[in-house]
């Protein structure tokens, strides 16, 4: 542990030099990259040697003889450990060239302040070991993502944005205290380590409060509202990270509370699976119908978020219907999707980043045709999108292979999970079907075909650490999609802290799963590079030449004739329309000699409409009528203090 | 092993010749003759010949779209049974793969197409981007109900040996449900009437052709190589299914194979004459049906079993 501590330290040193040297801009950001990388390495170490030698770490301190902070870090901690500090490495490297702004370096110091804080506390969060270190890290990660959310504070969105994610992740915060406050008034201690003596029917309301509490950090379906908002709202590391990382740490508190009920519910299962298809089919829908890249990423982390949940959800069922195998493959599939998704999610978001740093737009429609001359960039914004679709031979397709092979397990039992073995499978094929039409709509707007506007005209990349970052998570993309096995037992290990009850998971049948995919993999490598030499063998000492794209006989085509975004997905958006519904705004042309007309069309998210009438307008009329209370006048003020304090005297 | 090789060699070097086939019958419909057998091959060493024209909008994802679709293609057949022969390469979960690597040639075929920064190309992706996601789902579809018949998840225990006729054994009427499932399946996937037209070039209603409308040369007939085998890997699923004979006859087998083969081209090349393109708004509920089929036949599976 002490390890961990001394990692933890030196990154909350690299925000404190930053802040402290402010005015030395250089100075500053190279501390606070240096510090922040160099903590992040020392934790990741220190994270991979607890998860490979499945060992158990704990250790508490005593506050002024009130409470106990305690920390634990067993597998599954470690497991999250590892993809935080691997993605905050990453994203500390980026982060270098990214906040290079002379013109504002109080405001770069305070963000890499806020970032340092963001690591140190999503690491706290994970190891925390009891309801008080959990709540505290907890809520210093919503608080200290909420500053760097309105780190651009002076665009009206983006408090906007800000204000909801404070009032969602405090929301949110609620249920996981209403779930911890049932846990104390059973167990009498603020320990996790007497959950399990709760009575069927607490741990059932437990579960469901703590579902809502963690899934509206994870951005499950309706509680996702916040994330399309805040997201786009960050500066691109953060985004990376906290779409990357800062989610997943709601998937941990879930996977925590299960493994602490010991409870084999099947409704659980059911449950988890429901809410990931619905979050995993909507999140793509809706990321299809954006037009902003990073709002359009923020909805596919939703999307992700769901297939995690499938993962999770059919390792439950597995549980509950006595089948090991299933439950492994549900719940390590879920864990491996999780590091696959911090690693190909940051590197998109890195990537987009870089596109609106050299354009200044984040609107798809107005750029195209960057990658001839952000290759880079390009190239490596192609390697995420193949991974998060999912297809082989990338990282995606690894998670998603153990996912659907878990679910298969559940198509042989009855009834009830065999119905949500289906609707998961069914549900993980229309995902990816989805998140490949998505991609390939990102890929060919922003940075196929010509550039639609002056925005998106000559720009090249820059910054080296920047364009590092990027190689290095298209690199590791890679390498875990075409060598899974190494990472697939890391996420087997994790599994094994969830108290199954089955002692030491039996390897070799899982072995066998990477080792196909690595199979996979080279052949479709080798058949690729044997068409791409016998490619290039027809074309030795042929006539190649160069020429406008076919018009079909139009003789003076520009780049506004492109298929735009809102174009290609409209069909695909129409399917949908239930959930989805578009609002078009199209003035007719009207007279003989018309005037200029013009087109509009939104995506709007079905959860955020319904919740404007339904959730927010009653309970903002509800306050409205109680603001007479808020007076502004300072001896009501203590009057009421009296008040409260005489009313309580009665029930003590 | 070595056989299987053989077998997909030559499935790889046939599928030009079988796609003719549709060629041959679409022409006795309208009454002509028709080009010869081996038209294709003609067509395949002509484009081989020649050189290339790239458009000034084009990066290299441009050229990787006609290689990595054509590699994916061949990947496929390397996994599927032939002639009840073993694959060349079998595991457990190689059906997901094989979807999800026939999802990757897409993905290139729909970069290359945008890269052109043509509107009708980019029409064309759209729609290539979208009736798959339907067609998919079928097939996962047809994966569980293969799964709860044999509870293995890989192209050989479903189609090598006498797996098909077992297959038939337990569930033989719902397994017709399948067969229409995956027809549907092999037009929509392969760009046929009455989903797409493989013979229209240059209207708005087409999804394949006008994605490949910039490609020209050696690419384009790699484009072609892949498309033509992509067919043969639906065509021969759907020929290890209505014919699922196991003779013992060294040789019969392959016969009685390439006999479903003929059978499958046939009805392809009769519907093509005989039907017209759906409007395209009409074809995700055509899709569906083959999900909805898949789906009853599961379903009705479920009492079998029990």
């Amino acid at each position: 542990m002490s390890h961990f501590f001394a990692a933890i330290s030196l990154i909350l040193a690299g925000g404190l030099v930053s802040l402290v040297s402010a005015r030395h801009h250089l100075f500053s950001r190279a501390g606070a990259t240096l510090l922040i990388s160099a903590g992040c390495v020392w934790g990741l170490a220190a994270a991979v040697t607890t998860l490979m030698g499945s060992v158990t770490h704990s250790v508490s301190f005593q506050y002024l003889n009130l409470f106990f902070l305690a920390f634990e870090m067993d597998t599954l901690s470690a497991f999250f450990l590892a993809v935080i500090f691997l993605v905050c490495l990453m994203a500390a490297v980026y982060s270098f060239h990214y906040t290079q702004d002379a013109a504002a370096p109080v405001k770069t110091a305070v963000t890499a302040f806020f970032f340092s804080i963001l690591v140190v506390s999503m690491a706290l969060v994970v190891t925390a070991a009891n309801i008080i270190t959990f709540m505290l890290s907890w809520e210093i990660m919503s608080l200290s993502s909420f500053f760097l959310v309105i780190h651009d504070y002076r665009k009206k969105e983006n408090r906007y944005a800000g204000y909801l994610y404070f009032v969602f992740s405090h929301v949110g915060a609620m249920f996981i205290f209403a779930g911890f406050g049932i846990f104390y008034k059973y167990t009498g201690s603020f320990g996790f380590t007497d959950v399990h003596t709760l009575t069927e029917g607490a741990k059932i309301l437990a579960f469901v409060l703590f579902f809502i509490g963690f899934g509206s950090k994870a951005g499950v379906f309706p509680f996702h509202v916040w994330l399309p908002h805040a997201h786009p709202a960050a500066p691109s590391h953060i985004s990376a990270v906290m779409s990357g990382v800062m989610i997943k740490t709601g998937i941990y508190g879930i996977l925590r509370i299960y493994s602490l009920l010991e409870l084999p519910a099947p409704a659980f299962g059911y449950l988890v699976v429901a809410a990931g298809v619905v979050s995993g089919i909507l999140g793509v829908v809706y990321a299809l119908g954006q037009t902003d890249i990073k709002r359009l990423l923020a909805y596919s982390s939703v999307e992700n978020i769901g297939i995690i949940l499938i993962g999770m959800g059919l390792g439950m069922v597995g549980v509950a219907s006595r089948n090991p195998v299933m439950a492994v493959l549900g719940f390590s599939g879920a864990l491996f999707h999780v590091l696959n998704h911090a690693l190909f999610k940051s590197l998109l978001f890195m990537g987009a980043g870089m596109v609106v740093h050299q354009t200044g737009t984040r609107s798809m429609d107005a750029l195209g045709g960057l990658l001839k001359s952000m290759k880079i960039t390009g190239f490596a914004f192609i390697i995420g999108s193949l991974a998060i679709c999912g297809l082989p031979p990338f990282n995606g397709f690894a998670g998603e292979f153990v996912v659907y092979l878990g679910g298969f397990q559940g198509i042989a039992l009855d009834k009830i999970p065999f119905a949500v073995s289906v609707a998961a499978i069914i549900g993980l094929a229309v995902i990816g079907g989805l998140a490949l039409a998505c991609f390939t709509r990102v890929l060919g707007i922003v940075f196929q075909g010509e550039p639609r506007t002056e925005a998106a005209r000559n720009r090249t990349e820059s910054g080296t650490t920047m364009l590092w970052a990027m190689g290095g998570l298209g690199t590791a993309c890679v390498i875990i999609g075409v060598f899974p096995g190494w990472f697939f037992n890391l996420s087997l290990s994790a599994v094994s802290a969830l108290n199954l009850g089955y002692a030491r998971i039996p390897l070799a049948p899982f072995a066998q799963i990477t080792g196909h995919i690595t199979l996979g993999a080279f052949v479709i490598v080798v058949l690729v590079l044997g068409m791409a030499g016998l490619r290039s063998w027809f074309y030795r000492a042929k006539p190649i030449s160069r020429s406008g794209t076919w018009g079909c006989g139009f003789t003076r085509p520009t780049p506004k004739m492109q298929y735009t975004g809102a174009s290609y997905a409209f069909e695909m958006v129409r399917f949908f329309r239930p959930a989805a519904p578009i609002e078009e705004q199209h003035p007719p042309v009207a007279g003989r000699f018309p005037a200029s007309t013009r087109y509009e069309s939104r995506v709007h998210d079905i959860a955020e409409r319904c919740m404007a009438p339904g959730v927010i307008r009653p309970v903002q009329f509800l306050f409205d009528r109680l603001r007479w209370i808020q007076h502004g006048d300072i001896h009501l003020y203590i009057g009421y203090i009296l008040l409260a304090i005489v009313l309580l005297l009665f029930f003590i | 092993m070595f056989e299987s090789i053989v077998l997909w060699l030559a499935a790889v070097f046939t599928a030009p010749f079988f796609s003719a086939v549709i060629l041959k019958v679409k022409a006795f419909f309208g009454g002509k003759k028709g080009p010869p057998l081996l038209i294709n091959y003609d067509t395949l060493i002509k484009l081989f010949k020649k050189g290339s024209v790239y458009s000034v909008s084009t990066t290299p994802v441009f050229k990787m779209g006609p290689v990595v679709s054509c590699a994916a293609a061949l990947a496929a057949l390397l996994f599927l049974p032939l002639a009840g022969h073993m694959p060349v390469i079998s595991f457990n979960g190689d059906v997901i793969f094989v979807l999800y690597l026939l999802g990757l040639g897409r993905f290139f075929t729909i970069a290359a197409a945008m890269d052109t920064a043509s509107p009708f190309e980019g029409m064309g992706a759209a729609r290539e981007a979208f009736f798959p996601i339907i067609c998919e789902a079928a097939m996962f579809m047809i994966l569980i109900f293969f799964y709860r018949l044999t509870g293995e998840l890989s192209f050989a225990a479903y189609f090598s040996g006498t797996g098909t006729l077992g297959l038939w054994q337990i569930a033989g009427p719902s397994l017709l449900f399948i067969v229409i499932a995956f027809f549907i399946i092999l037009v929509t996937e392969t760009s046929r009437v009455p989903v797409d037209d493989p013979a229209t070039h240059l209207e708005l209603t087409m999804i394949h052709e006008v994605m490949v409308l910039d490609h020209s040369g050696p690419d384009f007939a790699l484009i072609e190589l892949g498309s033509f085998c992509k067919l043969f890997f639906y065509a021969a699923i759907l020929s290890g299914l209505i014919l699922p004979f196991e003779t013992g006859i060294p040789g019969a087998g392959l016969l009685v194979f390439i006999a479903g083969l003929v059978i499958v081209y046939l009805v392809v090349g009769i519907i093509e004459s005989t039907i017209a393109r759906y409007r395209m708004d009409k074809v995700p509920q055509f899709v569906l049906t083959s999900f909805a089929l898949a789906f009853f036949a599961t379903i009705i599976t479920l009492e079998l079993i029990q």
